[in-house]
């Protein structure tokens, strides 16, 4: 590590190889894709998300082991995931507004507590088997976000360029040759739809917003995950020193991205907030900044967590957890809380660690987060709404995608046979029940082999006193699956008129 | 490369949107409309024009047709009247061939060889570099061949051979889905293997590819989002797999338009009517109904082996009406039955009644 080897480059060209690597792995996480044991690998590097599911679940997944080796890496090198693999990291790079900062103080050292006491939440709230917090991850953030507003939100404006250079006629060919490329690979045939996408773009356009206050303010400040990868630091081997050279030039301190090379001790630093992004080492003019082995922990510092703090997170996590287990915020038997197949309410609440895989995965946008279907404690899990999109009778990518078994992964057959819900037809807004007209659609559309919906033929009374025949809709509840696929294409305006509700065994 | 200042790149974005608009605006003044877009035939489109003069033309026909045999209805996509007449004369012997031709027992691709031979060979159809859409039924991505739910994939496979040795360009399938993704649909239903190997492609229907489009002679559907490809081909090839549908009672030739259209929910009030209304403006030129497997109850999506029946048999023809005709016959049901063969038959589409077609039949040896 002697001067002369470019390491901010490497660092960068590893961050962008990184960030290319993962979002490789979501653009081809939809069915159809890579193998779900590959396109699970960046939940299953996370080891907040292996942790707190572990605790959780009170289940040991063997791809969970994966996180191990983000463990280790920290054990020898420090939070090195943080600077040079976390892709939210290095979206918080490349979106730093370095310009656009207002030179002024920093936020005062005290708020880099903020993300211990939020880890040690989290940690104590998975004991009590709640994963709610987990939608403070960094890469369920980023996942959750990439599904459900950004990847839509490219295919939209996609669709709209095609939209409009496909009118031109010379360019017909060309926009067909480029769709083709496109579709189905890295964008689906047709566009996916979720509710409250901007919600989503909102809480990551807030952290990097917050950039503009100090850089990588997410990680220094409110990063659970690095605040975990940061106390596992505090006894790494190889730590950041600086040697008699020093001039005590400042020139490190001012590029330091995290704020934690002190002036005033010696232009010391705090391994457990030092992303090992060796901006420092760069920028010395003296060769002052090496990265030594250390065998003995380094030091407690004032904002590091202490008793009171942990013990304060185990009250607010029971206080929590209770009150959001409690009737005043629990919807959780809302009659359309609609799970995806084979999920079971109790297990999928301690398991799901709120990435959006399997929304991700979902060919129809059936799977959505859910806001108030599963009330505070089921925010951002897995909900089907099947007005927005049907549960495919083709597909099972949901459980295969899943990377805690939060869903089970059926195999197609099983999950053909799953029951997640039943429809009733609702006789007031259905066209043949309430305006006597032929209309079939749910019928024509169930993919149950012998047709969960049946067609009885009647004869029936206008309001006009004319006599006609018309087929009306019934649904043969036992062979009814709950895929939704009716309620998705029912021809009725706003709420359908065949809906499907939750199953009653499901609590 | 020399960088840019913001001022010189705002210049030329300017620049380069100012030719993508005026292009469009002179190509909007070209030919938008139903009247023979010379402009925008000679731009890069050849095929756009001929669509739209072969529906015009043909605008007049339907009241000569119920007179005339379906000869003059034999090449509605040709791109011009003389074109027309001279390939008809050519490729048919002084008899002409027959209206309808059914073929029975024999492999799926040989029934499509010999129906085809016997309609006046592929020739008839396909001139050398022209581009064909087949459009069988791939409703859904549930089920294998097997279950009848969609177009038996030698079937397609047997016509893009055919079109391919008739000397076309590109032979393209499709098909939208209803229930399941198109990709997993071209999949399961084992088309895409046999049209892959045949020298066909498959393609996804795009989203921004259905425009609205007039209905000239619709009686209640007057205009509707069609697939564009499907309205600018040199031919299309209509191939429906027979089966049963709670509504329409059958689904056949007609019935398999809707997928070349965007709002199919908002087709099924006055179904029978409107499928013929699209299928005036669709016109495909040929017509091969695959009755190899059968599906008689529980359609269109199927699932249950007890409810197909294998009748090893294909229809093909020039009109639409005559083969939904014939194959009403094939589940014991009169054409007239068929909404849509009802007002196909009014309409001047073609043609129901059976008795006064000249139907071919071939039994083929297994």
């Amino acid at each position: 590590m002697r001067r002369g080897i470019p390491w901010v480059r490497i660092r960068r060209a590893v961050q962008g190889l990184a960030l290319v690597a993962f979002l490789g792995l979501f653009v081809w996480s939809r069915r159809g894709g890579w193998p779900p044991s590959i396109v699970n690998v960046p939940l299953r590097l996370d080891p907040l998300a292996m942790l707190t599911h572990l605790l959780s679940s009170r289940t040991v997944l063997v791809g969970s082991s994966v996180a191990l080796a983000v463990l280790l890496l920290t054990l020898v090198r420090g939070r090195m995931w943080c600077g040079w693999l976390c892709p939210l990291g290095t979206v918080l790079d490349v979106f730093s507004w370095n310009r656009w900062r207002v030179k002024k103080q920093p936020p005062p050292e005290s708020l880099r507590k903020v993300k211990y006491s939020l880890l040690l939440t989290i940690v104590f709230a998975a004991l009590l088997t709640n994963m709610t917090l987990m939608i403070f991850d960094p890469l369920t953030i980023l996942f959750r976000t990439l599904s459900v507003s950004v990847w839509p939100a490219v295919d939209q404006m996609v669709t709209a360029v095609e939209l409009a250079l496909y009118r031109v006629p010379v360019l017909r060919s060309g926009v067909s040759t480029f769709d083709g490329l496109l579709r189905p690979t890295a964008l689906p045939a047709s566009p996916a739809f979720y509710r409250y996408s901007a919600l989503y773009a909102g809480f990551l356009l807030g952290i990097l917003a917050l950039n503009l206050v100090a850089p990588r303010f997410w990680c220094r400040y409110l990063c659970p995950l690095g605040a975990m990868l940061g106390s596992l630091s505090k006894v790494s081997l190889k730590r950041r020193e600086v040697n008699d050279q020093c001039q005590q030039c400042d020139l490190c301190a001012r590029v330091c991205p995290t704020g934690t090379i002190r002036p005033d001790e010696g232009y010391a630093s705090d391994p457990g907030e030092c992303t090992v992004c060796l901006n420092c080492m760069e920028a010395c003019p003296y060769g002052a900044i090496e990265f030594p082995f250390h065998l003995s922990p380094a030091g407690w510092e004032t904002y590091d967590p202490s008793r009171r703090q942990a013990l304060m997170a185990f009250g607010a996590a029971i206080v929590a957890v209770a009150l959001a287990r409690s009737g005043l915020t629990a919807l959780r038997d809302h009659s359309r809380l609609i799970r995806p197949p084979g999920a079971r309410e109790n297990d999928l609440l301690s398991k799901c660690i709120r990435c959006g895989e399997c929304i991700r995965a979902c060919p129809t946008s059936a799977i959505q987060p859910s806001v108030t279907e599963s009330g505070l404690e089921g925010a951002w899990t897995p909900v089907l709404v099947p007005r927005l999109g049907y549960c495919d009778y083709s597909c099972h990518a949901c459980g295969q995608v899943c990377p805690v078994q939060a869903i089970p992964p059926l195999s197609l057959e099983e999950k053909r046979q799953q029951v997640i819900g039943k429809a009733y037809i609702d006789e007031n807004r259905c066209i043949a029940w309430a305006d006597l007209k032929p209309c079939i659609v749910c019928e024509e559309m169930c993919p149950v082999p012998d047709k969960a919906i049946k067609l009885e033929t009647v004869e029936a009374v206008t309001p006009d006193g004319d006599t006609v025949t018309v087929q009306r809709p019934r649904v043969v509840r036992e062979r009814c699956i709950g895929c939704g696929i009716c309620e998705y294409k029912c021809p009725v305006n706003g709420e359908a008129a065949i809906r499907v509700y939750a199953p009653p065994d499901v609590s | 490369m020399s960088r840019l200042t913001r001022k010189q790149f705002f210049n030329r974005l300017a620049a380069g949107l100012g030719v993508l608009g005026g292009g469009w605006l002179l190509s909007a003044c070209g030919g938008e409309e139903t009247a023979t877009p010379t402009a925008t035939e000679a731009v890069s489109t050849p095929t756009m024009g001929a669509a739209a003069t072969a529906t015009a033309g043909e605008a007049t026909a339907p009241a000569t047709a119920e007179v005339q045999p379906s000869a003059a209805e034999g090449e509605p996509e040709a791109p011009a009247p003389t074109e027309a007449q001279a390939s008809s004369a050519t490729a048919t012997p002084s008899a002409g061939p027959a209206d309808l031709v059914v073929a029975r027992g024999g492999e799926p691709e040989e029934l499509v060889r010999q129906a085809m031979a016997t309609l006046g060979g592929m020739e008839r159809f396909v001139q050398p570099g022209y581009s064909v859409i087949i459009k069988p039924n791939i409703c859904v991505a549930y089920h294998t061949y097997e279950y009848a739910a969609t177009t038996n994939p030698w079937v397609v496979a047997g016509l893009v051979k055919l079109c391919r040795q008739a000397g076309a360009g590109r032979v393209r399938v499709m098909d939208n889905p209803f229930g399941g993704t198109p990709e997993e649909a071209y999949l399961r239903s084992g088309i895409q293997e046999q049209v892959q190997a045949a020298g066909g492609e498959m393609e996804i229907m795009s989203q921004f590819k259905f425009l609205p489009t007039e209905i000239p002679e619709g009686r209640d559907l007057r205009s509707c989002d069609i697939y564009d490809e499907i309205l600018n081909a040199d031919l299309v090839i209509d191939v429906p797999i027979a089966k049963h549908h709670g509504l329409a009672r059958l689904t056949l030739a007609m019935k398999n338009l809707m997928g070349v259209i965007r709002d199919r929910p908002a087709m099924h009030s006055n179904l029978g009517q409107r499928l013929a209304d699209l299928a005036s403006r669709v016109r495909p030129g040929l017509i091969v109904v695959d009755a190899v497997r059968v599906l008689t109850a529980n359609g269109p999506t199927g699932g249950n082996l007890d409810d197909v029946k294998k009748l090893d048999t294909v229809i093909a023809s020039t009109d639409i009406v005559a083969a939904d005709s014939y194959a009403a016959t094939l589940f014991g049901k009169e054409p007239m039955e068929l909404d849509y063969v009802r007002a196909g038959t009014e309409m001047g589409l073609g043609r129901s009644d059976l008795n006064n077609l000249r139907i071919e039949e071939i039994l083929l040896g297994t």
